[in-house]
């Protein structure tokens, strides 16, 4: 009777709306200082560097790896029981419920790659330092650009409207008035990051 | 000592009350049913419940009530049964209420009533315009708390086939048959009862649900219980025609304030207002019925020369409407496509319910010792016609009544010798070698097809007017349909829910019970309540001077007795007889909707 | 001659036997609905090829919309089929049974699952005794109207059949099939947890509120609520489904604070 299955689905949703959310807004923020320019952008990856090592991958292990390692986990879990029926009820939350799960599938690999490549490969193994030009040599392949492009949709759509399901999860938004203006909140905030996205995608191939 | 088990054929809320008293007197209860209980044919009654309770500040008395009932079944039912089912009425509500059944509430938050046919005071509690839906559901929901309990084993999906009796003659077990596994089994019990409601698919479309064949009903009938007043068959004035089933309309559309027209003259015909200024459109059933056939048929008044009337509600404040009567009005409109909030209904008397049933003494045993029926399936309470919102109050109080009684009988009654295996075994044999033998059947006919003529045939001559060629006619092509069935062809062999099977089993039942419905509407000359009888004149209808046709009367002298039909084994024809009963409370007097009922 | 309606209907002939399509031609007639058409292949089941086959099997009561029994997928779409008007529908029409739940034979399922949840849920008020015992509470009319819309949930399983998350067609069938283990099913579906909310607004029933929101945050229960709402569009009752999950997931939140911090 200790209700196992509720209290983790509980704490799949908090992490995905707290650490994921962090982590998404964290790199929108960091990544749209490129639209400033290699000199900025690289400023602010080496204050980065300055935070003390200890509390650097406190942060790093505590709040990012582990919430998101449960989360991703936990999560493939959740979506292989979904049998997906938008052609049939081709609803407009029947294809967010759809879309959060097929882009949950993309973002396990997308990150499994991308940290794996960036986080741990070239800046743990190698110690290549993270830089501008770093960033504008790997972009400089347009499939990996556009698989990077598909990615960050991916994670800001999947935050955005995890949003709105955690509203309903939590029972915050109780009734379809609510829901639906959360909705459209989030949805708003969605399609506002995915063209800041593209901003400062387009950047490292301005400068 | 052990458990009594008592077995209950049927999950409506006869037999789910029934189920629940035995619970709580401690016995066993083995629960069969065609289908999950909650979906059990009480769940489309309508309207309400009528209950004395007197909030209306109309001086409504249990006495009233009382005497409506007698008057509106034309004072053929026992006067004793039927005062004890008034008299505990509004216990039975009190109780439902405590069961969380989401009665319709007054702004003070109490029960409120409404108007029904055939009664001058607010009386009927109700749900919305679902009320027998809410009332099944709270009982199903206490049945599955006793099934937790595991003091009740349900048989869903089971088909009862019959009865065992052992050598004295007393009923001590039935067998069933599952409908997924086809697997045929005998059980033991010391109580059986019968809670199976009504017979309507007989008539093929009508209101009734597709599971209410009166198949169970008849096989008891073959194995010698009596069936008593089987010839009244109510006819309810308003139900929308269909081609599968004539879907109801509840009586409270014109509770609430409905109107029954046609145009004549150019001109709308409120032609029940003018007929019977007393009580308008709230005449009983019968009375409407008729009426509105005699409007269509008999006077070529129908919408559009076809067999329908207006029944009129756009007068009404939608918001009101929708609150008193959301559930029904909105099935209108989905499977007309019309709007009656906006437009009036056209609907059509259909074939309602059955007064007639299994005979049962006050406590509900029938003439077979051990063996009980209770709510439709039985006789008691409405006489030659049922009262608007007195069903669900039968069924609910014979439950009550049958439940306890069936568990005295299993304690102190003479109960004769335990079944033996063999015994138990040859039953089950016997059963499974009628099935295997319908498997064979490769006739030409198809048992649907059949059907369907055996429903055109009781419309055409045993419906809402009746004469005794027509019932004749009737009679000899029951015979033709019986002779028929032997020539049924199976195209489904399957062992798994093989539906085709089941369905021919239960015709031949239906076939034979039509025939108990038919002979007993031919020997009853007199016309009473639902049974209506045209006088016959050189072998045709007689007419009046005005060419409106003559009924017989009510003939107190001859027929103020109970019809007791018997099952002949050897001609399979229905041997009928007469049995007084107790009218001693009420003396009967001539019913009349025209005028004001006078005590 | 009249019109014909063209029927694809997705047949089985045991619960492990493969499914098959068998087409079959109905006459067209105002106001035919799907059952009605399948009460008229009864009468003649023969394909469109000319073969005598044995008449399908489905499961229908009322007609009426209000047993629930005739639930089936038609044209993709979970609804009843007594009430499926052909005036309504694409043709050909497409038959499927509602494979959320096991397939006992053509169209014919076992849902039997709902009412096992109805028990674990409570779904009763827990009185006394069928006796006379006291007046029952004056209730809020208001509050009374909402416990009517949700005492009209008729167990007909569209909104278990709709939900992605909702798959019980492993569940073993009695007498005919044994459990398969493969995809065990985590989510309930809304029907029995809207039943449960009924209760706890029920003024006696709401004793057992605490009872209900326990059994409901158990595995199977509430939990693994993906939000897809398809069982709000597809209620045939119109069911304020949105509202109730929402309401119960706020409920169980409290309550397993309640839990964590009352010992």
């Amino acid at each position: 009777m200790f209700h196992t299955t509720f209290y983790l689905r509980r704490l799949h949703s908090l992490c995905g709306l707290l650490m994921l959310g962090f982590f998404i807004l964290e790199h929108m923020m960091t990544n749209s200082l490129a639209m400033a320019g290699p000199q900025i952008f690289n400023m602010a990856m080496g204050m980065v560097e300055e935070i003390p090592k200890p509390v650097f991958y406190g942060i790093e292990i505590g709040m990012y790896a582990v919430p998101i390692l449960f989360h991703g986990i936990y999560g493939i879990y959740i979506a292989l029981q979904a049998k997906n029926n938008p052609r049939d009820y081709g609803y407009l939350r029947n294809w967010n419920f759809t879309l959060q799960r097929w882009t949950a599938w993309y973002l396990v690999v997308f990150l499994i790659w991308h940290v794996g490549y960036l986080r741990i490969y070239l800046k743990g193994i190698t110690g290549t330092p993270m830089s501008f030009e770093l960033l504008q040599n790997i972009f400089q392949n347009p499939v990996v650009a556009i698989l990077y492009v598909i990615g960050m949709w991916a994670a800001i759509f999947h935050f955005c409207n995890g949003i709105t399901t955690f509203c309903m999860t939590w029972g915050i938004t109780k009734g379809p008035r609510a829901q639906n203006v959360i909705n459209a909140i989030s949805m708003m905030l969605c399609a506002g990051l995915c063209l800041l996205t593209l901003a400062f995608m387009a950047s490292y191939f301005v400068y | 000592m052990s458990k009594k088990k008592i077995a209950i054929v049927g999950g409506g809320i006869s037999g789910l009350l029934a189920t629940i008293k035995v619970c709580e007197l401690g016995g066993e209860v083995d629960l069969f049913s065609y289908c999950p209980v909650k979906r059990s044919h009480s769940l489309c009654a309508q309207g309400g419940i009528n209950a004395c309770m007197d909030t209306k500040g109309e001086h409504d008395s249990i006495y009233e009530h009382f005497d409506d009932t007698v008057y509106g079944g034309d004072f053929l039912a026992d006067q004793i049964a039927v005062k004890g089912m008034v008299e505990a009425a509004p216990k039975l509500i009190k109780m439902f209420d405590r069961m969380g059944v989401p009665f319709t509430r007054t702004a003070e938050g109490v029960l409120d009533l409404r108007n029904f046919g055939g009664q001058k005071h607010k009386r009927t509690c109700f749900a919305g315009s679902t009320t027998g839906q809410q009332i099944l559901y709270a009982l199903d929901e206490q049945v599955r708390r006793w099934e937790v309990k595991g003091a009740v084993h349900k048989y869903e999906f089971w088909e009862f086939v019959k009865i065992i009796k052992n050598k004295e003659g007393i009923c001590r077990g039935l067998v069933a048959q599952s409908m997924n596994t086809m697997e045929v089994r005998a059980f033991r019990a010391d109580t059986v009862i019968l809670a199976t409601g009504g017979p309507g698919q007989v008539f093929g479309r009508c209101t009734a649900s597709t599971i209410c064949n009166g198949s169970a009903v008849s096989a008891v009938y073959q194995q010698g219980a009596e069936i008593a007043n089987p010839e009244f068959i109510q006819i309810h004035p308003t139900a929308i025609p269909g081609s599968d089933k004539n879907r109801l309309m509840s009586e409270a559309c014109r509770g609430e304030g409905g109107r029954v027209w046609v145009y004549k003259d150019g001109k709308p015909w409120y032609f029940l207002e003018e007929m019977y200024p007393a009580y308008g459109n709230l005449v009983p059933r019968d009375v409407a019925s008729r009426a509105i056939f005699k409007v269509c048929v008999h006077m070529g008044l129908g919408i559009n020369g076809e067999n329908r009337v207006y029944l009129d509600l756009s007068h009404i404040d939608s918001g009101y409407l929708e609150r008193k009567l959301g559930g029904i009005l909105e099935m209108y409109s989905e499977f007309v496509g019309q709007d009656p909030r906006k437009v009036p209904m056209e609907i059509f008397p259909s074939v309602h319910y059955s007064m007639g049933g299994i005979w049962v003494d006050r406590v509900h045993n029938t003439n077979i010792p051990g063996l009980m029926a209770s709510g439709e399936c039985d006789y008691q309470y409405h006489g030659a016609n049922r009262l608007g919102a007195n069903s669900l109050l039968s069924a609910a109080y014979s439950g009550t009544v049958s439940g306890p009684e069936a568990m005295r009988w299993a304690k102190e009654g003479n109960k004769g010798s335990e079944l033996t295996d063999a015994e138990m075994e040859r039953a089950r044999l016997e059963v499974q070698n009628e099935y295997e033998k319908i498997l064979q059947m490769n006739g030409s006919e198809n048992a649907h097809q059949l059907h369907h003529e055996m429903g055109d045939l009781m419309y055409e001559y045993v419906a809402i007017e009746r004469d005794n060629n027509g019932l004749d006619k009737g009679l000899e092509g029951l015979r033709q349909i019986l002779k028929r069935w032997d020539n049924i062809g199976i195209s489904d062999h399957s062992k798994v829910a093989n539906q085709e099977a089941m369905f021919v089993r239960q015709l031949r039942n239906m076939i034979l019970y039509a025939m108990a419905i038919t002979k007993s509407a031919r020997m009853r000359d007199e016309s009473r309540g639902a049974h209506a009888k045209i006088v016959l004149e050189n072998g045709k209808r007689k007419l009046d001077k005005d060419g409106e046709l003559v009924f017989m009367g009510r003939d107190d002298e001859k027929f103020m007795r109970v019809t007791i039909v018997n099952y002949d084994p050897k001609t399979e024809e229905p041997i009928i007889s007469y049995r007084d009963f107790d009218h001693s409370l009420i003396p009967p007097r001539a019913r009349n909707y025209a005028v004001a009922k006078k005590e | 001659m009249a019109d014909k309606v063209r029927f694809i209907i997705e047949r089985q002939d045991g619960p492990d036997e493969k499914p098959y399509n068998q087409e079959f031609d109905v006459d067209y007639r105002p106001g035919l609905n799907v059952v009605a058409a399948l009460m008229e292949i009864q009468k003649n089941p023969v394909t469109v090829d000319g073969k005598r086959v044995p008449p399908v099997n489905w499961e229908c009561n009322c007609l009426e919309k209000v047993c629930g029994a005739c639930t089936m997928v038609i044209n993709g779409r979970v609804q009843q089929a007594c009430c499926a008007l052909i005036d309504h529908l694409k043709q050909p029409i497409h038959l499927q049974p509602a494979r959320t739940f096991p397939v006992i034979r053509d169209l014919l399922v076992d849902r039997s699952i709902m009412f096992e949840n109805l028990k674990k849920i409570q779904g009763w008020v827990e009185i006394d005794g069928s006796w006379e015992v006291t007046n029952a509470p004056i209730q809020n009319p208001y509050t009374a109207q909402l416990t009517y819309k949700l005492s009209q949930c008729m167990t007909c399983g569209c909104c278990l059949e709709a939900c992605p998350n909702v798959n019980y067609s492993h569940l073993g069938i009695e007498g005919l099939r044994e459990e398969k283990s493969a995809g065990a099913a985590d989510f309930m579906g809304a029907s029995p947890i809207a039943q449960a909310y009924l209760f706890n607004l029920n003024p006696i029933g709401s004793f057992d509120k605490p009872k209900r929101l326990n059994a409901l945050m158990e595995k199977g229960g509430i939990t693994s609520c993906g939000n897809s709402q398809n069982c709000a569009a597809v209620c045939p009752k119109s069911l304020p489904l949105l509202d109730v999950l929402a309401q119960v997931n706020r409920d169980v939140n409290v309550q397993a604070l309640k839990n964590m911090f009352n010992f």
